[in-house]
């Protein structure tokens, strides 16, 4: 099987295949050939044991240098976040992922710069401050509200570069989860 | 003595662990949505006070005093927020014959108005950052208003009397800015805290927040401990802290001890509570507040002391005597580092992330202590402030605390949620962090010139290992799923009953 995978802005084409041995995958990443020790572990837990770059083999077995090779490992969580987007964490650190280029039409206007994007309230709060206003032109990732919840001022950003089509609240203005701030064209 | 903990997080288990080292039972509240909340279900007994808002809940006077009567509890643990520095709560346990777990309500009352605790430290002889003495009439005109500034100086800070938690405050940098500063402010504080009144300071330009921590009992003793350091704050907030700090030699750790001590005696106060400090670049330090509570980042000074502040808090509400040696309590063994680990999702603007915690794993080994507030299952509320734990790691020298808790970060694991976890790791690695060269300006500061890069950074090998674990998983995921469909629920329902009849036989 063949998986499309995007990562940070990177693409790459991972097929993955079971071999003769429980655990163990032969996956090639981009035309490059490797085996994988996979072992998932509780709901998220997926533990990875694989050779340096370079082991690759194309016959159908486990080879013997492969076996007896140093395993770099490393521990992943792969939590399934929605809409084909995989939250991968690695040491701490998390990143999102793609797989099969299942990225939605609302990501694709964001990152394009077509179409109309919204800012909307990503959960219940109150308006604390407009910071522009019908007809203004903003930058990528220019504060355009202020919403107080959870104790925190929340700076909501524009999405993309763009000009302000409406701004829906005034300062005080309390708000539901999703509801629509701005919309930017 | 049945501790009745008014609070819930991870203040309420950390009070929790102290009152059941102490062998003392101890009675949790709760709102709506907290039911099944860590701090629930390690309490001895718990008890519903309200609906989600905190006003309801956390901030309702009668009916926390009701729980503690309905359980019949004698002291009351109030931790940090909520109503831990309202006097009116300490009045209200005295008038219930509760032990408050905490200062006399006179004491609160008096340092919790920023004023009349700066007339207290100068009338200690401890000096304070200029400023106006009494709060600004509330029908101050521009020009009285421009008159006070100009006598303090530009750039200033307009601040709440009854302040906290960076609201209700504003940097003037021209006079053109402050009458609009002083509406806002005061708009900021009588929300906050149903108090307009503010009052103007002059503002450092980068100091380091530095603070002393004591303790005192009932019978005159007070005891002044090691320094924190917690000038890493974005927007006024800590969200860093360690003791010791790398800008306090002895000599002025000494006279900031004895400046704090005398502060605290001047108004003869008890129990726990800390001095807040400006450190100017030239040395010369300032009074700014007391905290007449614990405060978040007790456990750094906890672990370079061996002292535990929060049991030392219950033995001194039961009248017992202080005899912790101050010499030790003023000497830092080894160094110790705080994180504060907020639901939030540093690369989108440290946005809250409220939600389920799908599971969590804790960072442990040697040197690592985790204060955490939630368990796996739990759903972080959108009602509250969004820590759900605290990692503290300790070690001899301030480099290895640095790796120990980069270590620990590395090893903590939260599903379901974002959480600040990667920024702490790229902070970590900031040079200006590691060499101790940083005011609280410096985190505000990094953080603006950013321009939306991760901070989960990483490298080409990791990359192509992200790809890996995520195409496997989509593999593996969906194998599972053609399994499950090989037995099809109405064909397969006799299988499974006449297999789990199997394994039973």
């Amino acid at each position: 099987m063949t998986f499309e995978v995007e990562v940070g802005g990177r693409l790459f084409a991972v097929a993955v295949e079971r071999t003769g041995h429980a655990g163990r995958f032969r996956v090639t990443v981009d035309g490059v050939a490797r085996w994988v020790d996979a072992s998932r572990m509780g709901e998220f837990g997926l533990s990875l044991l694989m050779p340096a770059t370079g082991t690759a083999t194309a016959s159908g077995s486990v080879p013997d240098e492969c076996v007896a090779a140093p395993f770099s490992g490393a521990d992943f969580q792969v939590v399934p976040a929605g809409a084909g987007e995989l939250l991968v964490s690695l040491q701490g650190r998390t990143i999102g992922v793609t797989v099969n280029g299942r990225r939605s039409a609302h990501a694709d206007a964001t990152l394009h710069g077509h179409g109309q994007v919204t800012i909307a309230a990503p959960m219940p709060g109150r308006v604390v401050r407009v910071l522009a206003a019908a007809g203004d032109e903003v930058e990528a990732r220019q504060p355009v509200v202020v919403v107080e919840a959870m104790k925190m001022e929340n700076e909501l950003r524009a999405p993309r570069a763009g000009r302000i089509k409406e701004v829906a609240v005034t300062p005080g203005t309390s708000v539901e989860a999703g509801r629509i701030l701005a919309v930017i064209e | 003595m049945r501790v009745l903990v008014a609070n819930r997080g991870e203040i309420a288990v950390r009070i929790i662990r102290a009152c059941r080292e102490m062998g003392l039972p101890t009675v949790a509240v709760y709102s709506d949505c907290d039911r099944g909340a860590r701090h629930v279900r390690d309490a001895d007994a718990a008890v519903h006070i309200g609906a989600n808002e905190a006003a309801a809940s956390y901030l309702n006077i009668g009916a926390i005093v009701d729980a503690a009567r309905a359980t019949r509890a004698e002291a009351i643990h109030p931790g940090y927020g909520f109503l831990a520095e309202n006097a009116g709560f300490a009045e209200a346990c005295r008038a219930a014959g509760l032990t408050f777990i905490g200062p006399s309500a006179e004491a609160i009352a008096l340092m919790g108005s920023k004023t009349a605790a700066r007339t207290a430290a100068i009338a200690a002889g401890v000096p304070v950052v200029p400023g106006t003495e009494t709060p600004l009439p509330a029908d101050a005109s521009a020009d009285e208003l421009s008159r006070a500034a100009a006598a303090i100086g530009y750039p200033l800070m307009v601040k709440a009397v009854a302040g906290g938690g960076g609201k209700g405050m504003r940097v003037v940098d021209s006079p053109a800015a402050l009458v609009s500063a002083v509406r806002t402010a005061r708009s900021e504080a009588g929300s906050a805290f149903g108090d307009t009144a503010v009052y103007f300071e002059r503002k450092l330009t980068r100091p380091r927040h530095i603070e002393i921590q004591l303790l005192g009992d009932r019978h005159g003793t007070i005891v002044p401990f090691v320094e924190r350091e917690c000038s890493i704050q974005r927007r006024h907030q800590k969200v860093v802290e360690e003791s010791p700090s790398l800008a306090v030699a002895a000599p002025l750790r000494e006279g900031m001890a004895q400046a704090a001590a005398a502060v605290a005696r001047s108004v003869g106060y008890t129990n726990a509570g800390t001095i807040e400090f400006l450190l100017d670049e030239d040395g010369s330090f300032y009074f700014l507040e007391m905290n007449t509570r614990l405060q978040v980042e007790h456990p750094v000074t906890e672990m370079v002391t061996d002292v535990d502040l929060v049991q030392w808090q219950i033995r001194i509400a039961r009248g017992e005597r202080l005899d912790i040696d101050p010499v030790r309590a003023l000497t830092p063994g080894g160094h110790a580092i705080e994180c504060r680990i907020y639901a939030e999702d540093p690369d989108q603007g440290f946005m809250p992330s409220p939600g389920l915690v799908r599971a969590i794993r804790a960072a442990s080994g040697p040197g690592v202590r985790d204060d955490g507030g939630v368990l796996a299952g739990y759903e972080v509320p959108v009602f509250y402030d969004s820590m759900i734990a605290k990692l503290i790691a300790w070690a001899p020298t301030r480099g290895e605390a640095i790796r120990r808790m980069s270590r620990a970060l590395a090893e903590y694991q939260v599903q379901g949620i974002r959480t600040t976890i990667p920024f702490f790791l790229w902070l970590l690695q900031q040079p200006e962090y590691l060499d101790g060269r940083y005011d609280t300006t410096y985190l505000d500061r990094v953080l603006a010139e950013r321009r939306g890069e991760s901070f989960s950074r990483f490298s080409e090998g990791e990359t192509e290992g992200v790809a890996v674990a995520a195409a496997l998983d989509t593999f593996l995921r969906a194998s599972a799923r053609r399994a499950d469909g090989r037995l099809a629920p109405a064909r397969s329902a006799w299988i499974q009953l006449a297999r789990r009849e199997g394994l039973r036989g």
